[in-house]
């Protein structure tokens, strides 16, 4: 397997090349790629019917990428380059297991396969802001980590710090601290000590990176970092640095963008599809990332929030239609990375959008159970970051559910077809991120969050769990043992 | 070849991005006596903003967008130069950059794409950019317009340092300034003082022009 001093020197001294001309080539390359495997998507009436032949044709055409390109190094404006015996081997040798946190806390984060009968892993935490004007954050992840199910708990960066803004090193270094910190003392107040803690990076510069590292109170050899890969294929000096650093210290890797953007510089559909399968062995292979958030190409669109999606003008057909190609695309890449690699992948894939304007609401719960359901027989682990602890239990509790019923990959059509129907006009499938509530209203997106739990008793809400036995119900009508 | 044969090769040449051929086209125009104005506003920028418009609808991508830039860029360099100074005319120029510490660009790609596709003269510093960087080249260029994108929380506030730093050098009214990207909002651009914000490029462009007292087409 490549080494990461070997990655470092291809860093420094493979081919020189123009950024643009990179992001120009990779668009060729994408759009030859597409024509020699057959890759032409159809169109959205093929919803999330994903041919096998044509996902392995995909991971074809990712490992003709990078043999044929490498991965840009924007630091040195260098190409780093591969041959295929080193990708077809990073391929084969990305670990099935991940052992994380430590003593009691200790869990196994496992590969998992299409219809796959083990229990599927989960982290939850933020992947995103906290706010000094919220609750202390070690309150909020004592929460996270009260959910027993959570095997990883990853954290936030901060716009402040003790009322200070926080950029520039010295303030981002003492940031990352905070944060380890804080959520260290979070997993100790819910009874997990030992609990697999994830750094969010303050910034990405190296030195930032690396700041949290302490043994004891910090970031521990058995927690973890998010290291991730840059659009279009690019990677960079400082997280290369911070790899090396890591895979020393011992704490594991996550990437947190494996995803590509539809209509950018890889293309349409295709291209998106190729370069997210092709970042999740590059994520590997360069930064060592053994756990990553896989699979969903996304929309070079505007990100809102639900509320203004479902507010924008457009027909139902249409916005069921937008978010489609992102639904089958995302299949596609989950199946072409179990079938031909080792990759332990997270995702969180929706198949009707994460819809329902409200967080406790019946048609956000069952929108949600969809969501469990397909990842759970995909093979996919569940991401769960911005979600409260009653969300996770009951992820845990459906994923369940649908392995002992043997859902298998031809009865979600059924199930999603259902699930939509009852949601219909309630959810708006397609492009958006509920942080960008977060950047306009703290205190707005928390109440997001106490919508479905009450962090003071530490307990889910009433409307929460009432909305939350319709669904129990609806879903055992479906097929699963919920009640 | 009619005044408007020339001019519609030049809106071809954009639409087909071909860089030779707006090039030598626009060569062509100007020996045979066409406006270099005319030929810049309803040639090339009716063909950029044609491509802009069809990319905000999903039928071509950013590449596309990219190379058709490139031809308009070709064609302009052999136009403007042709344009008397006594004219007037002069290109709306906006200075784009990622701040410093910020790695990601795509957002700022797609803006500065979508600005060349409205006709602006884009100066693109690309990421990581100090502010004295950005205020540098827009004195050099004699810009209209900053615009100052940031993709993560703990680099926004480079984008109101450089707002003091223009207030502190007395630039202030100079240049007008425009922030974005993922976590930036209109409130917080309000409160650091800023003139313009976008969401998405296509809003970018519209607060440029509106910055600008530009009407906008269609």
């Amino acid at each position: 397997m490549i080494s990461l001093l070997e990655v470092a020197e291809r860093a420094r001294s493979g081919p020189k090349m123009d950024e643009k001309k990179w992001n120009l080539s990779l668009f060729r390359k994408m759009q030859e790629l597409t024509k020699e495997h057959d890759l032409v998507y159809s169109g959205p009436e093929l919803f999330f019917d994903v041919d096998d032949s044509y996902c392995d044709a995909a991971f074809q055409a990712a490992v003709d990428f990078l043999v044929d390109m490498g991965v840009y190094c924007v630091t040195s404006n260098r190409v780093i380059q591969f041959t295929e015996d080193e990708v077809r081997e990073a391929a084969r040798e990305a670990p099935k297991e991940a052992i994380v946190g430590e003593g009691r806390d200790v869990r196994v984060i496992r590969k998992r396969e299409v219809e796959d009968r083990k229990p599927v892993s989960i982290i939850t935490g933020g992947h995103c802001p906290w706010f000094e004007d919220l609750m202390p954050l070690p309150l909020f992840v004592k929460s996270l980590a009260g959910a027993g199910r959570a095997d990883i708990v990853e954290g936030f960066n901060f716009i402040k710090v003790d009322g200070r803004d926080v950029y520039d090193l010295p303030m981002a270094a003492y940031a990352a601290k905070r944060e380890l910190a804080w959520m260290r003392e979070g997993v100790q107040k819910a009874g997990r000590p030992g609990m697999a803690i994830t750094y969010y990076p303050i910034l990405t510069e190296a030195s930032t990176l690396i700041a949290p590292i302490d043994p004891v109170s910090g970031l521990r050899r058995t927690d973890g970092i998010l290291l991730s890969t840059l659009p279009d294929m690019k990677v960079e000096y400082d997280l290369l640095t911070a790899a090396i650093v890591y895979e020393e210290y011992g704490s594991f890797k996550q990437n947190g963008g494996a995803f590509a953007y539809i209509g950018g510089f890889c293309g349409g559909v295709e291209g998106a599809i190729i370069e997210t399968i092709a970042k999740a062995l590059a994520a590997w292979m360069v930064y060592r990332d053994v756990i990553q958030y896989s699979g969903e190409p996304t929309r070079l669109s505007v990100w809102t929030t639900i509320e203004e999606r479902m507010k924008m003008e457009k027909t139902k057909v249409e916005a069921a239609q937008e978010g489609l190609p992102i639904v089958w695309s995302a299949f596609t890449v989950h199946n072409a990375l179990c079938r031909n690699s080792n990759i332990i992948r997270f995702g969180l894939l929706s198949p009707i959008g994460l819809g329902g304007l409200e967080t406790d609401s019946e048609e956000r719960l069952l929108a949600n159970s969809v969501a469990y359901i397909a990842n759970t027989v995909l093979g996919a682990n569940l991401g769960l970051v911005r979600w409260t602890a009653a969300e996770i239990e009951f992820a845990a509790e459906v994923s369940d559910a649908t392995i002992k019923a043997g859902i298998k990959r031809e009865d979600i059509r059924d199930i999603v077809q259902k699930a939509y129907e009852r949601v219909r006009g309630k959810v708006a499938p397609g492009v958006y991120d509920e942080r960008m509530l977060a950047y306009r209203d703290s205190q707005a997106w928390f109440g997001t969050f106490q919508r479905c739990y009450d962090f003071v008793r530490q307990r889910p809400t009433k409307s929460y769990l009432e909305n939350r036995e319709k669904v129990r119900k609806y879903l055992t009508d479906l097929g699963l043992e919920l009640i | 070849m009619s005044k408007e044969g020339y001019i519609e090769r030049l809106r071809q040449a954009v639409l087909n991005y071909d860089e030779e051929a707006a090039k030598e086209s626009a060569e062509e125009a100007l020996k045979a006596g066409v406006d270099p104005v005319e030929a810049i506003e309803r040639g090339l920028a009716a063909g950029i903003r044609e491509v802009g418009e069809k990319f905000h609808r999903g039928e071509v991508f950013l590449p596309h967008v990219v190379l058709a830039a490139d031809a308009m860029t070709a064609a302009t360099g052999v136009l403007e130069p042709a344009i008397p100074k006594d004219r007037g005319f002069k290109r709306v120029t906006i200075v784009l950059g990622t701040v410093e510490g910020d790695i990601h660009d795509i957002g700022k790609n797609v803006v500065a794409m979508m600005m060349k596709a409205a006709g602006f003269n884009v100066q693109d510093l690309g990421k990581d950019v100090k502010i004295d960087v950005f205020i540098e080249k827009a004195k050099e260029v004699n810009a209209d317009i900053i615009g100052v994108s940031s993709l993560m929380t703990t680099t926004m506030p480079y984008q109101r340092e450089l707002i003091r730093e223009l207030e502190r050098l007395g630039l202030r009214e100079r240049f007008k300034v425009m922030v974005g990207g993922g976590p930036v909002t209109r409130e917080w651009a309000e409160n650091i003082g800023a003139d313009g914000y976008g969401r998405d490029a296509k809003e970018a462009v519209e607060s440029a022009k509106q910055l600008l007292g530009i009407k906008s087409e269609g």
